[in-house]
């Protein structure tokens, strides 16, 4: 069917069908404003400095991650093992401070851990031909295993106290700390997210790999006739969600100083996925903005906090995020772009 | 079953796709509909199909009033649509296929196998095609498959096939028995409408014909009455210019762009040429003559054995980025899976080529990518509003261009056409061989890879006719008819030899 041929090759697009394309192209903006209003008609006092930031700091772990995620989907591929993945690296990068009490090793520790168990994925998917759900949830139980099996059921914990250690103070400024401008407060993890989410939309928008990801998720074949490195593109997207599992689990440990080895980062990939989907990435690929996962994470950290002032028990979230993909994709199908 | 469409509307959103179009097919008819790509030919037979309903006008089967709600619902009043892609599972065998959806059960629920194969025999016997209901359709030649699809049809009640192209994955050969078995079914009272770009076929096999430009019919009657070049001008709204291409200029120079010798591979072997900068050399031959694969394997795309130079270096690493690199560029057949991004944005789709060989700046310069769009946009006269679109909401020609244009700014030396003008209408077809001669007159090496000996004559200095993997003859231009070429496809031309060595 050559539908939209019509519209375009006449000149016949008026201001009906391209106000249409604005809102299918947009209607993340939409959703968020939406739910601006739900959360301020709950909440007079949702609009202050500190409120906002806080959102931001409790967005900024799956933010992170939601970036790879998005990249992930973009090319066509999903990665069901960033949780499992923060799990161990967190575990692990613990273990590391512990050990030489340098938190920019740590750091250093988490990306180059994260980088490869992306890269294994990548190569499992790309050189392995593996579907990339079986590829990264045979990752992922494995990785909780793994991660398991050291901790022995318990957690991993910043050894020492404020007083003994300088280093576990200053590793818990990472994510509790904020640096003042102008008088207001900026925490360090809503700098890291904003950071990376710009570094993102650049990447996504303006790099040949960008517009690799968005053609492999496309078409394939044609992305390959056209001269894409389709297996390296594959490998990269898959590595690039792990370095950014890497330090999210960085930022992750900072917040709790502790992490539990059996529950750490549990059910972070469907918070990712879910946060990509309202943010109207297409699940099936080629389709997608930065920005919309930026305002999903957000959004969906704004639902989570309305459901708990609303008295919902914390063991229903898995339910939640559930529901909002569930909805978000059953939205993004309405939309009327069938293929 | 007499078939009218009167009046008939179709508007998507503010685009009237059809515009009260009178429609009408007799008993035992075979009604050719042509017109450009976009004319509105596919949303008439879709609703007439009931694929979407008209927004105004009706549809009258034997003088009744009928409402299509759905395509269930016209299989079931005997109208069947076999779409210019086809709609089979790879992994199912034949008779599953005819049967998908419509199954027959046996005791228990289960599926009667054995009934729907030997129903399925019965149809192919009909047909005269000897295809075994229990093979997989994976491993079926496209002729076979398209037979398949007609098969389907034959299976249930019908008296209306409409059939979209179906003969653009066929040999010569193939068609002349598709035709047979239309006119047989057409003597048994079955009606066609056959929409197909290739006017000899409509000329052979159609009694009438129906014109449609811009969603309105431009003219119907007797195809008696009419000849190609007057039904050529009501589809395009002008006068085509074939009279340019008879006295094609040779543009070839001494130096040697590509030479192959002795290349093997998947389904071909023991191919050598050598082609010159500014000179065009076509390569023809029936589907199953390893064309493809040659096509392929001249781009990276699959490997080869046997020795390949481009502008004098060897080629060691057989991958298309090795061979892009080097000055080759590909446009690939089926544009739809193989060609298009199709969620990529129309400026995306034209500089993707340029990203994988020129981009040397870690970022893209957008002012830089839009005056590449313009420039494509002034040298192929590209009709698009927005370049920041996707490229589906082009028309297939205009598609197509975008693809020229994305291998054209790689600046390559050494340009494959790999049947460039699939499913594209007359106009843009024209337009795309003027290309072509163009290039080679700048001194780009040409290979064009195609069945069309329309097409092949008005741009192929000579013409390579490949037979079962090997090539059969090289014809020059002063050899390049319609009957040599089907000579040497058919591999007629090697039938004695062939007996003298059973002989010995």
């Amino acid at each position: 069917m050559t539908r939209p041929a019509n519209s375009v090759e006449r000149g016949h697009m008026t201001l009906g069908s391209a106000g249409k394309k604005l809102f299918s192209d947009y209607s993340y903006m939409v959703s968020f404003v939406l739910i601006l209003v739900i959360a301020l008609s709950v909440n007079p006092n949702f609009f202050t400095w500190r409120n906002v930031t806080n959102i931001f700091v409790q967005s900024s772990v799956i933010g992170v991650i939601a970036m790879g995620m998005t990249m992930v989907i973009c090319a066509g591929q999903i990665d069901i093992s960033v949780g499992a993945q923060v799990a161990i690296i967190s575990g692990f990068g613990i273990e590391v401070l512990n050990y030489t009490h340098d938190i920019w090793l740590m750091l250093g520790f988490c990306l180059v851990f994260g980088a490869f168990i992306g890269t294994f994925n990548g190569l499992l998917i790309a050189k392995g031909r593996m579907p990339a759900m079986i590829a990264t949830l045979a990752v992922q139980t494995s990785c909780r295993a793994i991660i398991n099996h050291f901790g022995q059921g318990g957690p991993f914990t910043v050894a020492g106290g404020i007083s003994t250690e300088p280093y576990y103070e200053t590793f818990r400024q990472v994510a509790n700390g904020s640096v003042n401008v102008f008088g207001a407060k900026f925490p360090y993890p809503m700098i890291i997210f904003i950071v990376v989410a710009l570094l993102f939309g650049v990447i996504m928008q303006r790099t040949r790999l960008g517009k690799h990801v968005y053609a492999l998720g496309s078409n394939e074949v044609s992305a390959r006739l056209s001269g894409v490195n389709v297996t390296l593109t594959k490998v990269a997207v898959f590595s690039i969600t792990g370095l950014m599992c890497g330090f999210a689990s960085w930022i992750y440990a900072s917040r709790l100083m502790a992490v539990s080895a059996s529950s750490a980062g549990s059910l972070f990939e469907m918070d990712a996925i879910a946060a990509v989907a309202i943010g109207g990435t297409a699940m099936s690929g080629g389709r997608g903005k930065i920005i919309g996962t930026f305002l999903g994470v957000i959004m969906f950290k704004i639902i989570n906090n309305i459901l708990v002032a609303a008295q919902v028990p914390t063991f229903l979230n898995g339910a939640i995020s559930g529901a909002i993909i569930i909805l978000a994709v059953l939205l993004q199908n309405m939309r009327g772009d069938k293929k | 079953m007499l078939t009218q469409m009167n009046g008939i509307v179709v508007d998507f959103g503010p685009v009237r796709a059809v515009d009260h179009v009178d429609f009408a097919v007799e008993p035992g008819e075979i009604v050719g509909l042509l017109g450009e790509n976009g004319a509105g030919k596919s949303t008439l037979m879709n609703v007439l199909a009931g694929t979407f309903p008209p927004t105004a006008g009706e549809i009258l089967l034997n003088g009744q009033k009928v409402r299509m709600t759905s395509a269930l619902q016209a299989m079931r009043m005997g109208i069947r649509f076999i779409h210019q892609e086809l709609n089979l599972c790879n992994d199912l065998n034949v008779f599953e296929n005819l049967y998908l959806g419509q199954e027959m059960l046996g005791t228990g629920g289960l599926l009667n196998k054995k009934e729907m194969a030997e129903r399925t025999r019965e149809v192919f016997a009909r047909m005269n095609v000897a295809i075994d209901p229990w093979t997989t359709v994976k491993t079926l030649q496209p002729a076979e498959k398209q037979l398949v699809e007609i098969a389907r049809s034959l299976l249930f009640k019908c008296d209306l096939i409409i059939m979209d192209e179906p003969t653009s994955a066929l040999s010569n050969q193939e068609i002349d028995h598709l035709f047979v078995i239309m006119r047989q079914l057409k003597a048994e009272g079955v009606s066609f409408i056959y929409i197909s770009h290739k006017m000899p076929e409509i000329f052979e096999i159609c009694e009438t014909y129906y014109v449609l430009r811009d969603g309105q019919l431009i003219g119907n009657g007797k195809i008696a009455d009419i000849t190609e070049s007057a039904i050529t001008e009501m589809m395009i709204g002008r006068a085509l210019a074939e009279d340019d291409f008879t006295h094609k200029e040779y543009y070839g120079t001494d130096e040697v762009a590509l030479e192959a010798e002795h290349l093997c591979g998947d389904s071909f072997e023991d191919i050598s040429f050598q082609l010159h900068k500014g000179e065009i050399i076509a390569f023809t031959g029936l589907q199953s003559s390893g064309r493809d694969m040659l096509a392929d394997a001249l781009f990276g795309v699959i490997p080869h054995t046997g020795r390949l130079t481009v502008n004098g270096k060897p080629m060691e690493k057989s991958t298309i980025r090795s061979f892009m690199h080097k000055g080759v560029a590909m446009v690939p057949r089926s544009r739809k899976e193989r060609g298009i991004l199709n969620d990529l944005s129309i400026i995306d789709n034209n500089s993707m080529g340029f990203y994988n060989t020129h981009l040397k700046k870690l970022l893209i310069n957008t002012k830089e990518e839009k005056n590449r769009y313009n420039r494509v946009k002034d040298a192929l006269s590209l009709r698009a509003n927005n370049p920041k679109n996707p490229i589906t909401s082009l028309s297939g020609g205009n598609q197509q261009k975008v693809i020229l244009g994305r291998w054209l700014e790689t600046n390559a030396d050494v340009l494959i056409f790999d049947n460039p003008t699939q499913g594209i209408d007359v106009g843009t077809k024209f337009e795309i061989y003027h290309l072509i001669i163009r290039l080679a007159q700048e001194g780009k090496a040409i290979l064009v890879f195609s069945a069309e000996f329309p097409e092949i004559f008005k741009v192929a200095d000579t013409c390579v006719v490949m037979y079962k993997g090997r090539i059969n003859t090289v014809l020059s231009r002063e050899q390049l008819t319609e009957k040599n070429m089907m000579i040497y496809s058919t591999g007629s031309n090697l039938e004695g030899k062939k007996h003298d060595q059973t002989c010995q």
